[in-house]
């Protein structure tokens, strides 16, 4: 088991398992790339050969018949705002938690763990008739103010924040710091790494996030990426197959450019792990 | 008491900062929990407001009497048995191969880990068109032997709830693959060469080393997937079924079975019952995995 330098037939066995399965992970984005510049009747009756001609009339197709840069937009604003007040709103609560002994913290906390116990499918339908009532459906502040802040985030930034020596704290607060100076000043510089770690999830959940947009903003003119597409491709089965793969990667490419130059804070998001 | 009042004035920005959270909570999660166990007493709808009536437990009778929610939760634990089989294999077999790499190790990690970016709706427009009868996958197994047709496996009675867990495998096992992996790099190197000069295989340190070494992340996989798991919507409503997962209810998933009855057939007292069954059963599912998992491996 120990990883071993010499060339042996257990190496070159390891070397080809991992090209197979390097090769399996990574064809279905090439799948997607490569439908993505052929012709509309290319890709349905050859869908697994090689252009033979490259178009980018998908392309072309997605911005005029599928309304792309408003669906981007909408996107945008959803992922934008929810991952900024969420980000700040948890860090927030966090340093309280973590490094503000007010009487009655401890009990707080061991409520807010509680809460994390609880599956989000009791939410479903009891948050949507709330919604419902308050007349919010259709509007972006329907998903918005309910991700304004959440414990999962507050718990992996508090459990950074605790790790900050107190003496930087007392330093700070002889110097006459107020709380809120010293959390803007200090303690969020400090954070760094946590709260790349909760942007990171925040961006990508309500980026792709489906069922949210699905429930509350089911017109066109809210339709985010993921329900624009999720429509396009349903209205007219068969139908569309060229913008359905060039939209498909328009949404998918972004987010891989980022994750190669981050893809560190994104195991360190997903996975909760360090790896060097 | 005077002490208390003069600490509570002192740590005041404390209850400032919590306020945020605590006013969301109350507001988009204390009151909804509370509304769901209100709402599981009465037949309530959008478009009937004029129905509404106390049904005591009626919602739950009907939940636990009702075959097609039974058919969602078979199908559930079915599509979850294989997904969680494959996605721990594939990872542990990638973590041990990551792990005994040399070279280009970070380069394989970061390509079987790109997968977890891509939404639900990309995976699975990707999915079904990779898996479809004239896909990549189809043509190749009609080509070299094993079907002997091309398979329409959307409309098939048991063929849906395997593909899509084969589907999110690809998606998923690059996250177990990189926390098994910083859990090999914990094991006591000592362990291996102790147990090679005993005279242990290969295989035999994988069993008995290696695999129970693992056992705390397996654990902590087992309760997340199951969880998250068992929650699922997006996949199987955005490939293209209609709201009763097809005509045999093939991909029927309980939470798909629930937007049913809330915003098809509009009964959001039963709806709101069926969230707090399942949300019941995951509870319960996840005290059984902490009863029989090994206490030191939690």
């Amino acid at each position: 088991m120990l990883p071993s330098r010499r060339f042996t037939w257990s190496m070159v066995l390891i070397y080809a398992l991992l090209i197979i399965g390097g090769i399996v992970v990574f064809y279905p984005f090439f799948y997607m790339l490569m439908n993505s510049v052929k012709t509309g009747p290319e890709i349905l009756h050859s869908p697994t050969s090689l252009p033979r001609q490259i178009t980018f009339s998908g392309y072309q197709g997605v911005f005029e018949r599928l309304n792309m840069l408003l669906l981007f937009r909408n996107s945008l604003i959803l992922a934008v705002s929810i991952t900024l007040l969420n980000t700040f709103l948890s860090a927030l609560a966090a340093y309280a938690v973590a490094k503000i002994p007010f009487p009655g913290r401890d009990q707080l906390f061991g409520f807010m763990l509680t809460t994390m116990m609880i599956p989000g499918v009791l939410f479903l339908i009891p948050t949507y008739v709330m919604i419902y009532r308050l007349g919010w459906v259709g509007q972006f502040h329907a998903l918005i103010i309910p991700s304004a802040v959440s414990v999962y985030n507050i718990f992996l930034i508090r459990q950074f924040m605790v790790s900050i020596p107190d003496e930087i704290l007392e330093a700070a607060r002889l110097d006459g710091a107020n709380e809120l100076l010293l959390f803007w000043r200090v303690i969020l510089p400090l954070s760094r790494p946590a709260l790349a770690t909760v942007a990171i999830l925040n961006f990508i959940g309500s980026w792709n996030d489906f069922l949210g947009p699905l429930l509350y903003l089911n017109q066109p003119e809210t339709y985010t990426v993921q329900l624009g597409l999720y429509q396009f491709k349903t209205s007219i089965p068969g139908e569309n197959a060229q913008e359905i793969w060039a939209a498909t990667t328009l949404i998918t490419v972004p987010l891989i450019l980022v994750y190669f130059f981050l893809q560190d804070q994104f195991m360190r998001a997903f996975a909760n792990v360090t790896l060097k | 008491m005077k002490r208390l009042g003069q600490r509570i004035w002192r740590y005041a920005w404390g209850y400032v900062f919590v306020t945020p959270w605590l006013l969301l909570y109350l507001a988009f999660g204390l009151y909804p929990l509370l509304l769901s166990f209100y709402l599981t007493y009465f037949t309530y709808s959008f478009v009937r407001p004029e129905d509404y009536v106390f049904v005591g437990i009626g919602n739950w009778i009907q939940g636990l009497l009702d075959p097609l929610f039974w058919k969602s939760l078979f199908n559930i634990l079915y599509n979850q048995g294989i997904f969680i089989l494959l996605k721990n294999g594939l990872g542990l077999i990638s973590a041990v191969l990551l792990f005994k790499a040399t070279y280009f190790s970070r380069l394989f990690r970061t390509i079987y880990f790109m997968p977890v970016v891509v939404s639900i709706v990309v995976l699975m427009t990707i999915g079904e068109f990779v898996t479809g009868p004239n896909g990549p996958v189809q043509t190749l197994l009609v080509r070299y032997g094993p079907l002997d047709a091309p398979v329409f496996w959307k409309f098939d009675r048991w063929l849906p709830m395997p593909v899509i867990a084969i589907i999110n495998t690809w998606k998923w096992f690059g996250i177990s693959t990189v926390i098994l992996l910083a859990g090999l790099y914990t094991i006591d190197p000592q362990l291996y060469e102790a147990a090679a000069i005993d005279g242990a295989s290969g295989w035999e340190q994988f069993r008995y080393i290696t695999v129970p070494q693992l056992q705390p992340q397996f654990f902590f996989l087992l309760v997340v997937d199951l969880i998250f798991g068992l929650q699922m919507f997006a996949e199987v409503f955005t490939i293209g079924y209609d709201v009763y997962g097809g005509i045999y209810n093939q991909a029927l998933t309980p939470v798909l079975y629930l937007y049913a009855q809330a915003f098809d057939r509009s009964n959001i007292g039963y709806a709101s019952t069926l969230g707090l069954l399942l949300a019941l059963i995951i509870a319960l599912l996840t005290v059984i995995q902490f009863k029989f998992f090994p206490r030191e491996a939690r």
